[in-house]
């Protein structure tokens, strides 16, 4: 430990590296030479890879405790890679941005979280994809994955995290089309992809923004020039945009009596949340998670459950000095939040598809999350992320497993995953059974598991926290927090909490109680010999058969439980690293230094002292309720009354199941919208490019061609006979004179003189002739002549030339002065007598004498 | 030595060039098209010497004469190398029948 810490020292902590080199260098072999590895192999550097990240991870969380002592600032683990690019700011300074890392007690945990969760499924990994044909392919994108994650939580800025956080995107990318041959993975990965833009789009925003007001893009430059976003920024009317510039009847409507003015905080809280929404799938960008269960299973344990979706919840925790200074920011993230644990949780309630129903509690779970670091409980917020990482994790496993024993007879994606043809799968598959019970106890909220500890202290904090408004300038008022969101957020989670214990409990009903239903179990089945187990993508011919036979299913093999018993524990346990109500609180205490700043701009609401036991009440209330109905109706009525109520309300079960038809709204606004641009824009290239720009040409081009191959005879001859054409042609132009002259007329203004220069020739002789030139008696070598013009005047200078051939030619060259009426010429010292103006028509023979030098002017 | 004017030697050069343009132009033999433009090189070098004599300040005419030879050598070569190479193709050495690239 003492040699490391001279090794590493806290200001340069390059062991940082090791541990974001170890996934990279998994990802490259595996990718590069993962074919001529073989499995074994590609197996071993997986593994390797990413167990020597968490134990690295593991020492590098061990030593953050002493990183204080050496001096770094605030319990931090630094290494600054190298300087990436410097930008200019809005006061002309230069703010680096560099590539850099650091570590502390927050990203340190989420480090833990993704290489421990990430080693227990890449193991188990190793076994659900034994017989994919991309096993190679599929370990060199998850640890792809983890390096990138890596990147995003250790970045120390916002420009290393966004790198990260489009590392982790492809990946998802990557891994929920990793079976592309199907049409529906691969539009699933697109659909992410899509969706994740949007989001993108406002964290380019926030970082721009924040770029612009602060200065700075580093963690620590942006806490300590926060103050600097309480700036009003008039967002309407935009630009010049005002009753001046726009006509009457829209200056009416669009310009209002007093520019709207909001807080920078505000708009760059927004902005990053919208980041956050998409990457966290909240609403409105949430449809895509769901779809991303396409993917293989453990990527939706890893992925989308315990790791790139909370994402969102750790930069809203991590920039938390920033939402601080906007409370309007941060009831929007808290409300967002609360909507959609409770939306996501009623699309949950009647979903058949097993990781259907646990990608919606995915999403309502992070809604929860959301609700923490909305009302100021960053830490509680951040403890979310990390207990739900263990007990969805372990979900998803679990139902990998299950998945996984239903491919013994079922092969379809779809059936395979259904819950009606499932049940009773407790009695043979006990390990499964019993982690995913514990998991579901978690997510329940069952005393002392680890998700009743992290769940009770969001939905304590959301009903005691109240955000203090931070001082604000006078004309522009800060929007505080009405008294009773709080409690309303409250009671909003407990009915979320209550929909998510029966849906969890739902699940587990029909997956491990009851009858069996998949198929007719024949003790010492055989697989006929004709069909394989491994194709996925594999549709049985057996399933078309009203009632199908097979062996009695499974547990899974010892790679697969094994990260499911330890997930199950850390389930069960976990939250006793941060269980405030019993203080007992390592984690809590941990994290203390990080959101030292938000617990000062927090305040405990009027009334709540004291209360924290019993607001725990409806919390255990909620478990007892939505377990005990689900009992009720999937266990003891094996799931009568939810077909009495499908019957009774048809239409609204329809549209619960339906998942209230979003995707189809999507469909027909903005997917629709976008297809009718993209039409619009198909006609266009069609007429337009192809038909006049292309066709055109084209046509052009060819007439030409055809012209011109008349000419091509292919006969030297021919050519021969043009090229001496030609010739003539140029000896005819030498033997022809011509007259021309060039005009050098900068003097014009100063004096009016101007200079003629004759153009050269074979043998040229020249003779000039106009008013005010000596006749010359012949032609002479002389090629230059000088005119003087006065203000007005006119002059036509004739031009002879006479060649070597005795040729003659003759050329007028019009020269013309400008400005008739100014008095006398400042470049001429003599002073011209002044006539008077002729009243009258003049008479044309006056106008030669009016126009002489000296003379009107 | 000055007897014979310029513009004999001019009428001369003249001849042979138009005798070398008109056999270029109308005969289908590629060997005389090779002469008929070594005519016409050597009526231009014909004016060339045939000004030297006239104007003998640096001899300029003269020098340009002796590139014009230089010239005339090197694209002798490579014309019979062409027509050389013609003929084992198309087994003739008439004009007419260097066609491939038309068809």
């Amino acid at each position: 430990m003492e040699t490391l810490r001279t090794l590493f020292p806290a200001s340069n902590f390059a062991l940082l590296a090791v541990i974001l080199g170890l996934p990279l260098l998994g990802a490259f072999v595996n990718g590069v030479f993962g074919k001529r590895l073989g499995k074994e192999g590609v197996r071993a550097m997986a593994l390797a890879a990413i167990g020597g990240a968490f134990l690295f991870s593991v020492v590098t969380f061990l030593m953050l405790p002493h990183a204080a002592a050496e001096g770094a600032p605030a319990e931090k683990l630094v290494w600054n890679a190298w300087r990436w690019m410097s930008v200019t700011g809005r006061m002309g300074q230069s703010i680096p941005i560099d590539v850099a890392f650091s570590v502390d007690a927050m990203s340190a945990t989420m480090m833990l979280v993704v290489t421990g969760i990430g080693f227990l499924i890449h193991l188990y990994s190793v076994e659900y994809m034994w017989e994919d044909p991309g096993f190679a392919r599929f370990f060199a994108y998850l640890n792809l994955f983890i390096f990138a994650m890596l990147v995003l939580i250790t970045g120390d800025n916002l420009a290393v995290l966004f790198v990260g956080w489009e590392g982790v995107g492809m990946c998802s990318y990557l891994l929920i089309g990793f079976w592309f041959t199907d049409e529906k993975n691969a539009s699933a990965g697109k659909k992410a992809f899509i969706v994740n833009r949007i989001g993108d789009f406002g964290l380019i925003l926030a970082i721009s923004m924040l770029v612009y007001y602060v200065g700075s893009l580093t963690w620590n430059g942006i806490e300590a020039n926060a103050g600097a976003l309480l700036t009003p920024v008039k967002i309407w009317p935009i630009g010049n945009l005002s009753a001046e510039t726009l006509p009457g009847f829209l200056a009416k409507i669009l310009i209002p009596a007093k520019p709207v003015q909001v807080y920078a905080s505000t708009l760059v809280g927004l902005a990053l949340f919208l980041g956050c929404a998409g990457k966290s799938a909240q609403l409105p960008l949430y449809v895509w998670l769901p779809d991303a269960m396409a993917g293989p299973t453990p990527v939706s344990a890893l992925i989308h459950a315990a790791t790139m979706v909370t994402a969102g919840v750790y930069l809203v925790a991590r920039l938390s000095v920033v939402f601080l200074l906007s409370p309007a920011a941060m009831a929007t993230v808290a409300i967002t939040g609360v909507a959609t644990a409770l939306f996501a949780a009623s699309i949950g309630f009647f979903q058949t598809d097993l990781k259907k129903v646990l990608a919606y509690s995915t999403v309502s779970q992070l809604g929860f999350m959301f609700i923490g670091v909305g009302v100021g409980a960053f830490a509680a917020g951040f403890f979310h992320v990390f207990t739900h990482a263990f007990f969805k994790a372990c979900l998803f496993l679990g139902a990998g497993s299950v998945i996984h024993a239903m491919h013994a007879r079922i092969h379809d994606v779809n059936k395979s995953q259904d819950m009606r043809n499932m049940g009773g799968l407790g009695r043979y598959m006990p390990i499964t059974r019993w982690t995913f019970l514990i998991s579901c106890f978690a997510i329940a909220g069952f005393p002392m598991s680890a998700g009743f500890w992290s769940k009770d202290e969001i939905l304590w904090k959301a009903f005691s926290n109240l955000p203090l408004a931070p001082p604000a300038s006078k004309t522009v008022p800060m929007w505080a927090w009405p008294a009773n969101l709080g409690p309303a957020i409250y009671w909003l989670g407990i009915l979320a909490a209550t929909m998510t214990s029966f849906y969890m409990f739902r699940a587990y009903f029909m997956t491990f109680h009851g009858k069996f239903r998949g198929w007719e179990i024949v003790k010492g089945w055989k697989a006929p010999a004709s069909h394989g187990h491994d194709d996925h993508a594999h549709d049985d011919h057996h399933e078309a058969e009203e009632s199908l036979e097979g062996p009695t299913p499974r547990e899974s093999p010892w790679k697969m439980t094994l990260p499911l018993v330890v997930l199950a524990t850390g389930a069960a346990f976990a939250g006793f690293l941060m269980a405030e109500p019993i203080h007992i609180a390592p984690l809590g205490h941990l994290l203390e230094p990080v959101f030292e700043h938000a617990s000062k701009a927090m305040t405990e609401r009027e009334g709540a002292k004291g209360l924290m036991w019993p607001m725990m009440l409806p919390g255990l209330g909620a478990f007892l309720a939505g377990t005990g109905a689900a009992m009720y109706v999937y266990l003891n009525r094996a799931g009568e009354p939810e077909r009495a109520f499908a019957a009774s309300s048809p239409r609204f079960y329809k549209l619960l199941v339906d998942k209230w038809r979003i995707d189809e709204l999507y469909d027909a606004t903005v997917v629709g919208m976008v297809d009718a641009l993209a039409d619009i824009f198909t006609m266009a290239d069609k007429w337009i490019v192809d038909g006049i720009l292309a066709k055109l040409t084209a046509g052009v081009v060819a007439l030409l061609g055809t012209i011109l191959r008349a000419v091509q005879t292919g006969r030297v001859q021919v050519y021969a006979a043009s090229m001496v054409i030609g010739l003539l042609g140029i000896g005819w132009f030498i033997v022809q004179p011509h007259a021309a002259a060039t005009i050098d007329d900068t003097k014009l203004k100063q004096n009016g003189q101007v200079v003629l220069a004759a153009a050269p020739g074979l043998g040229y002789s020249y003779l000039w002739e106009g008013p005010g030139i000596p006749p010359a008696k012949d032609y002479s070598p002389v090629n230059q002549l000088s005119v003087r013009l006065d203000p007005g005047e006119k002059k036509d200078i004739v031009l002879h030339v006479r060649n070597a051939f005795e040729r003659e030619t003759t050329t007028t060259i019009p020269l013309a002065r400008a400005g008739a009426k100014r008095m006398g010429d400042p470049g001429q010292n003599q002073v011209p007598e002044v006539r008077q103006l002729p009243t009258g028509p003049i008479p044309g023979e006056r106008i030669q004498e009016l126009l002489k030098p000296g003379g009107f002017q | 030595m000055n007897s014979i004017p310029l513009e004999y030697f001019l009428l001369v050069a003249a001849l042979l060039f138009v005798i070398g343009a008109v056999g270029f132009l109308l005969r289908r033999n590629l060997l005389v098209l090779l002469m008929s433009i070594e005519l016409m090189l050597n009526a231009t070098n014909l004016t060339l010497v045939a000004y030297n004599r006239f104007r003998p300040e640096n001899h300029a005419g003269q020098i340009f004469a002796f590139f014009v030879i230089a010239v005339a050598a090197a694209e002798a070569a490579v014309g019979l190398a062409i027509v050389l190479a013609f003929f084992r193709v198309r087994r003739t050495i008439r004009s007419d029948d260097a066609d491939l690239l038309r068809n």
